[in-house]
């Protein structure tokens, strides 16, 4: 009897907690997502709703804001810098890191692990601790204050990256199917091309997402070697939000969300192989 | 004939950018600020040219400034709550995860990853604006229970202190769900027999978590914790533009204290010098991180 009520117990306690635990859950997923909605509800909010102390939770939604935010000067050369750069690096991280992902996965040469070591090694490369030699480098060839500058860094900060995960991607793609077209007479490299590369699609939009964001967002170096207004990049505008909106708190956030959106949607798209991807190359690093 | 011997070079052809971006466009800098470090170098040395050795002189001169000392102490502190509250939380959250309902932890899911694509900058800009003393929702959500005291017009940003804790807020929001993930997803490749052995023997939940779940999971939270020191020393953006090192450079880490001495004052010797020391400390901090994973990978 006792060892009856003992487990009836047992299962009304296991329900409590589990309510418990679903509702934590929630409260902390409202928690996370908070900030994220007040920013866009923010930004869609009439200039009344936010000058109040009580928050105004459901807006009535204007697009007054980022009106704005766009109507600011050099808003268009803040936007064609930040898509020019991170769209040049993207590329020529690709570009460069393709050639080399695609040796180090099929060729057998000789110094391949000690080139697999090196990528490994840059990846772990402090940058934020290199800013003063960037900085000297960049004055010296005459590229301090010019797009170009910001390009060479992040193709730079993301070449590591690019190879490990595209050498993964490439790894994961049988050889053998390479084979049975060199058999039919294609190269090796003919049959890389035609075999391959079609099924990497899906590892080279992932690893050029990877790319796009760290670029997009990059606003340390920005920051640093950006100095005439009008090559800002968006996050150095952005950062600059005082100075430009003043407490204009609805244009601010509109700025923001515009800035976040392109992130938001491309991070969505790759999210699962994030979690893997980076503590694999890191343990593997 | 000609095929082959251009089919052999190919591969070192295709590996040559990436082996001269590595060994040049990084490894010179690398080198460069070594250099520079033991160099008396300001702006007048960057436009005239020439150089001065002075051996250790900007090494001495930063240790020897209250300012630089004042600022590792805060970075080491700084860097310790982050990583230990957002490894903590992680765990908590990533352990929640694997026992409520799948609707539940979607809609969890999807919480985190806004928090976590959610670009730094962006994340300063918008809890400047949730901590706004006048306006911000976090000062209403603290008054209008009235339990907590009046927080109306409170400056959240008058003290370091304050401002810190802000700044580790953001932070941690946005570390926790990949530590979350990731530990979530550790959870879950822990195989079922294992747990059905403790039950077996009795285990209750606390110790089936204690002697199963974190032995297994050891391996990838000393690999989160790894990732999550170094990235809380060096982080730069979210501490900068919330307020400059302010109030009165009581919010000054080493990464604030490279830029100002380096960007601001130009004295880019002693800046080179800080980065140096900068890196040293944070390899000595991951030394036994990195000597338990070699173990691990040999084993």
């Amino acid at each position: 009897m006792s060892g009856q009520g003992a487990a009836v117990g047992g299962v009304a306690r296991r329900r409590t907690r589990g309510v418990l635990l679903n509702g934590a859950g929630i409260l902390v997923a409202l928690l996370f997502a908070f900030p994220v909605y007040w920013m866009i509800n923010t930004a869609f909010k009439p200039a009344d709703e936010i000058q109040t102390y009580v928050p105004v939770f459901i807006p009535t939604p204007t697009l007054d804001n980022f009106a704005k935010a766009i109507a600011q000067p050099h808003f268009g050369d803040f936007v064609r810098n930040s898509v020019l750069i991170t769209f040049t690096t993207v590329a020529l991280a690709l570009v460069v890191g393709f050639l080399a992902a695609a040796t180090l996965a099929r060729a057998r040469i000789r110094g391949r692990r000690g080139f697999l070591v090196l990528v490994a090694v840059a990846q772990m490369a402090p940058f934020e601790a290199l800013l003063i030699p960037f900085y000297l480098v960049v004055r010296e060839v005459g590229l301090y204050n010019q797009l170009p500058s910001l390009v060479l860094v992040y193709f730079i900060f993301t070449l590591p990256f690019t190879i490990w995960s595209l050498r993964g991607f490439i790894a994961g793609i049988p050889a053998d199917l390479e084979e049975a077209a060199m058999v039919d007479g294609a190269s090796r490299v003919g049959a890389f091309m035609r075999v391959t590369l079609p099924l990497l699609a899906p590892g080279l939009v992932a690893t050029s997402i990877f790319c796009f964001i760290t670029a997009w967002n990059e606003y340390f170096y920005a920051f640093v070697f950006m100095t005439d207004v009008q090559n800002y990049t968006l996050p150095v505008w952005l950062a600059s939000f005082r100075t430009a909106f003043g407490t204009d708190w609805g244009a601010t956030m509109a700025a923001s969300t515009l800035f976040t959106l392109p992130v938001l949607v491309f991070f969505l798209l790759v999210q699962n192989r994030m979690v893997g991807g980076l503590t694999t190359g890191a343990v593997k690093g | 004939m000609r095929r082959p011997r251009l089919g052999r070079a190919l591969p070192y052809l295709a590996l040559l950018p990436a082996f001269v971006t590595f060994v040049l466009l990084l490894g010179y800098p690398v080198v460069l600020v070594v250099e520079t470090s033991f160099q008396h170098m300001g702006l007048r040395e960057l436009i005239n040219g020439g150089v001065t050795w002075i051996g250790f002189e900007n090494y001495q001169a930063i240790f020897a400034n209250p300012d630089f000392i004042a600022a590792t102490v805060r970075t080491f502190a700084f860097m310790a709550v982050n990583v230990a509250l957002t490894i903590v939380l992680g765990m908590l959250v990533a352990v929640g995860m694997s026992r409520m309902r799948r609707s539940v932890r979607l809609f969890l899911s999807i919480a985190m990853v806004l928090a976590w694509a959610t670009p730094a900058l962006t994340g300063s800009v918008v809890f400047q604006w949730l901590f706004d003393s006048k306006l911000g929702v976090v000062n209403w959500a603290l008054s209008s229970p009235g339990v907590f005291g009046d927080w109306l017009n409170h400056s959240w940003f008058e003290t370091g202190l304050s401002t810190f804790f802000v700044i580790s807020l953001l932070i941690v929001w946005q570390a926790i769900p990949f530590v979350a993930f990731s530990l979530f997803a550790g959870i879950l490749s822990i195989p079922p027999e294992l747990y059905e052995a403790a039950k077996v023997d009795g285990g209750s939940e606390r110790q089936v978590f204690r002697f199963v779940t974190l032995p297994a999971l050891a391996p990838l939270l000393l690999m989160l914790a790894f990732l999550s020191v170094i990235w809380d020393f060096k982080v730069f953006t979210q501490v900068w533009t919330m307020r400059q090192g302010g109030p009165d450079g009581q919010t000054v880490t080493l990464s604030i204290f490279t830029y100002i001495t380096g960007l601001s004052q130009r004295q880019f010797g002693l800046a080179s010098a800080i980065s140096v020391v900068m890196v040293l400390l944070l390899l000595v901090v991951l030394i036994p991180y990195i000597r338990r994973m070699l173990r691990q990978v040999d084993a």
